[in-house]
């Protein structure tokens, strides 16, 4: 098992923390994962990439260089790149709140979920990105969403406990969402 | 020649004829170095970190563990030895080239975090080892190999005067400029450094002492109008005084 | 400290293995992209009856490292390119001294104040010495953070056994990479080895030891370098590490370290699917270089290919290692805001190779 993922959104939609919630799941489930932080051109005043590699043997190259076979595009500014950095038979996950006029692709699946409102919806904008990270579980099976479920118990019940329910909501509205969609 | 190394102890060994050129200042710097280790009862634990130039050869003439550290960087091995070892007594022990030119830096640096370590800077106004250059402290006017025509001031500025620059450290527990010139000023310097490293021994903070001493060949003159210029020109510009004194402070545990 | 698993910086991974591995005392300045080591190093020491000890410049670093090395105890530094330039002073020293201590260096664009970001130009300073004299430094090169965590108990190993610096070198990007790495339960294994013979620690228990690398006769300084020599000779000989892998019918055999020569798996898998002979070797330790694996190539093996994050500096053991028996080739760039070769190009570069 191998998957190249990149992880991108604009300044504050937390890209970054959908990409550290897979690897300490990925860590959890005994897999090996590597995260590097943006390099190439897309690196852009506000917007972010985190690319995560999840195997279950030991990574060798620890760049994805447009190789992704799970992509997930938060805002509409890093689209394009998302949409260019997807190989064959992988998977764009784009947040279709915020981004119009996306392309066509018929080498990779396309996936559009209006995770921004479903965010709002659900209290807070700011967990559009779990609505997205739930809707990447049950499109790619990942990693298990009572995994994810646990690190979020974990890492965000340190700092911030009244927020865990509302993420893990928002985790398992994605999750459904995404299991409606296929 | 007889050999009265006994005479002060076991620290001081004098089996080896001292490297030391006659009248040379660094003789009577380190015997005292060697009474007050002796004087203290630490000698099996203390150890000498020396630097380029003829204060490296001190450790010559003592029994007790030394390291010839590179030019300038004694205060940083003492640094790095204290902090392992803290139960060891760690002096360092080098001229004023090594001490305040090429280790300026190391030096008020270790002196600025305080730590119980204890430094002796011998300043001779000169770089002995390497035949009578300038160094930060050569008087102004003075004639060496490399001011032919005496230190001036516009380009090679002041005499640099490091115990007044520790001055305001208060992790500089004990600070004293003492000289070799007269038995009076060697019987004064005894009392400094055996009070430079008691403060270490008590683990109070960092110690220094400079002492002013002639050095006959670096600065070619006889050994008795050498001791003449310690009492008198050296000393009129580095004042002999101590500094602080906070060695009375009860023990730190 | 129990072993475990965790998701860490390969920075932090270094600052880890240290310390599960028995350092102690551990001195560093401030620069990027190492800081990350002594910043985890100051938090976790203390658990260790240990100490971060931060010093006013990488030279005064580089001098209380071999001050605290004189006690035997086992000490480590962590810097990169530019600060390393400047500890080359107590490298050299320590060398001649013969003193064991750990150093990282996360390497970055050079020359001069350089760039942030990752590069694999520090392999001439590491391996040829930036200081006077004739010394070698036991230079390792883990690719991953499970590498780091790996080789740092063979690093104190050589450290102790050779008495001598051994330095471990990591790209930047590898150094700013964050990784699932399992970390070892904590064993010192310094205490393996009996520092009473020789540690400078006061006379209570010997006679008077003085540490000497000065030379007070002509022949002080012979000496000490027949000695250091012999000591060389026997780590070249006993000491290369290198990871080689499908090179027994290769026709080209990709030749890297760090990040590239862990790349090169991915290289191999993917040319080898598409049925060209492709083998590697990635050198783990650049001193010694790992000449033994070049000896031992097949004829089949026409060609050479070099990788770096750099302009071309451990193609030159590669060359040497080779001795002109197999043409050698470059690949490298430094800088930039890709500040390396991608799998892409290494593949299209091997490609055009084999193509000629």
């Amino acid at each position: 098992m191998l998957h190249k993922c990149m992880f991108s959104g604009s300044g504050g939609q937390g890209s970054a923390l959908m990409a550290k919630m897979v690897c300490l799941g990925a860590i959890k489930e005994n897999l090996k994962v590597v995260m590097t932080q943006t390099y190439g051109i897309e690196q852009r005043g506000g917007d972010s990439t985190a690319y995560v590699i999840v195997s279950d043997e030991p990574i060798g190259s620890p760049i994805v260089e447009n190789d992704a076979d799970i992509a997930v595009a938060l805002s509409q500014s890093i689209y394009g790149n998302c949409f260019a950095g997807v190989v064959p038979d992988g998977m764009l996950f784009t947040n279709s709140s915020m981004v119009d006029n996306p392309k066509e692709s018929d080498a990779f699946k396309q996936v559009f979920l209006p995770v921004s409102d479903t965010a709002v919806q659900l209290g807070t904008v700011r967990c559009a990105n779990m609505v997205m990270l739930g809707a990447v579980l049950a499109g790619t099976g990942l990693l298990k969403l009572e995994t994810v479920e646990e690190v979020v118990r974990e890492t965000i019940g340190n700092k911030k406990p009244q927020l865990v329910e509302l993420n893990i909501e928002a985790l398992r509205s994605g999750y459904s969402a995404m299991k409606k969609e296929s | 020649m007889e050999n009265l190394s006994a005479k002060y102890g076991k620290t001081l060994n004098l089996d080896k004829l001292t490297s030391y050129c006659p009248g040379c200042g660094h003789g009577i710097v380190t015997r005292l170095v060697a009474e007050a280790i002796e004087s203290l009862g630490i000698m099996s634990r203390t150890i000498s970190i020396v630097g380029i130039g003829c204060g490296g050869f001190s450790h010559h003439y003592m029994d007790i563990d030394a390291i010839e550290a590179t030019h300038g960087r004694s205060p940083s091995f003492a640094i790095g030895y204290k902090l392992a070892r803290p139960d060891n007594i760690v002096f360092t022990y080098a001229g004023d080239g090594d001490t305040c030119a090429i280790g300026l830096g190391d030096l008020m640096h270790a002196a600025n975090k305080g730590m119980p370590i204890t430094t002796i800077m011998v300043n001779n106004t000169v770089f002995g080892m390497t035949g009578g250059q300038m160094s930060p402290t050569t008087l102004e006017g003075q004639v060496t190999t490399t001011t032919t025509k005496g230190r001036a001031v516009p380009h090679q500025g002041y005499p640099l005067l490091v115990p007044e620059m520790m001055r305001a450290m208060p992790g500089v527990k004990y600070l004293a400029r003492e000289s070799v010139a007269t038995p009076k000023d060697v019987r004064k310097a005894k009392k400094s450094i055996r009070k430079a490293f008691e403060c270490q021994v008590k683990g109070l903070g960092y110690a220094f002492v400079e002492v002013i001493v002639p050095c006959p060949t670096g600065l070619k003159m006889n050994v008795k109008d050498s001791y003449a210029r310690c009492g008198n020109e050296m000393t009129d510009y580095f004042k002999p005084q101590v500094f602080k004194d906070e060695t009375e402070q009860s023990d730190v545990a | 400290m129990a072993q475990e698993t965790l998701f860490l910086k390969n920075t932090e991974a270094f600052a880890e293995s240290l310390a599960r591995c028995g350092v102690k005392y551990h001195f560093a300045y401030p620069i990027t992209p190492a800081t990350d080591v002594m910043k985890r190093m100051a938090v976790i020491l203390p658990a260790y009856g240990g100490e971060m000890m931060q010093m006013e410049s990488e030279l005064a670093v580089s001098s209380a490292l071999a001050g605290a090395a004189c006690t035997g105890k086992l000490v480590a530094t962590s810097s990169s390119g530019p600060g390393l330039t400047l500890m080359h002073e107590a490298i050299g020293f320590m060398c001649a001294a013969e003193l064991p201590c750990l150093l990282v260096d996360s390497m970055r664009v050079g020359p001069g104040d350089g760039d942030i970001l990752g590069a694999q130009s520090d392999y001439y300073v590491a391996t040829r010495g930036g200081a006077h004299g004739d010394y070698h430094t036991i230079v390792l090169a883990p690719s991953s953070g499970q590498e780091i965590a790996d080789i740092v108990p063979t690093g104190i190993k050589l450290a102790y056994t050779y008495r001598t610096p051994v330095l471990f070198v990591i790209d930047g990007v590898s150094a700013q990479t964050t990784e699932s790495t399992t970390l070892p339960a904590y064993h010192d294994y310094s205490a393996e080895f009996d520092t009473a013979g020789w540690a400078f620690t006061g006379t209570q228990d010997h006679p008077k030891r003085a540490l000497i690398t000065g030379s007070y006769s002509h022949q002080d300084g012979y000496d000490l370098n027949e000695k250091l020599r012999a000591k060389y000779a026997t780590i070249r000989e006993k000491e290369q590490l290198w990871e080689q892998e499908q090179t027994e019918d290769a026709e080209i055999v990709v030749v890297a370290f760090g990040i590239h020569g862990r790349m090169c798996r991915d290289l191999v898998a993917k040319m080898r699917a598409e049925g060209k002979k492709v083998g590697f070797i990635r050198p783990i330790s650049l001193w010694p270089f790992p000449e033994l694996a070049f000896a031992g190539l097949p004829d089949s093996v026409k060609n050479i290919l070099v990788v770096e994050m750099n302009h071309g500096q451990m193609v030159d053991d590669v060359r040497l290692a080779v001795n002109g028996r197999i043409p050698v080739h470059f690949l490298g760039k430094t800088g930039g805001d890709m500040p390396m070769n991608t799998l892409a190009e290494m593949i299209a570069e091997a490609n055009r190779i084999l193509g000629e």
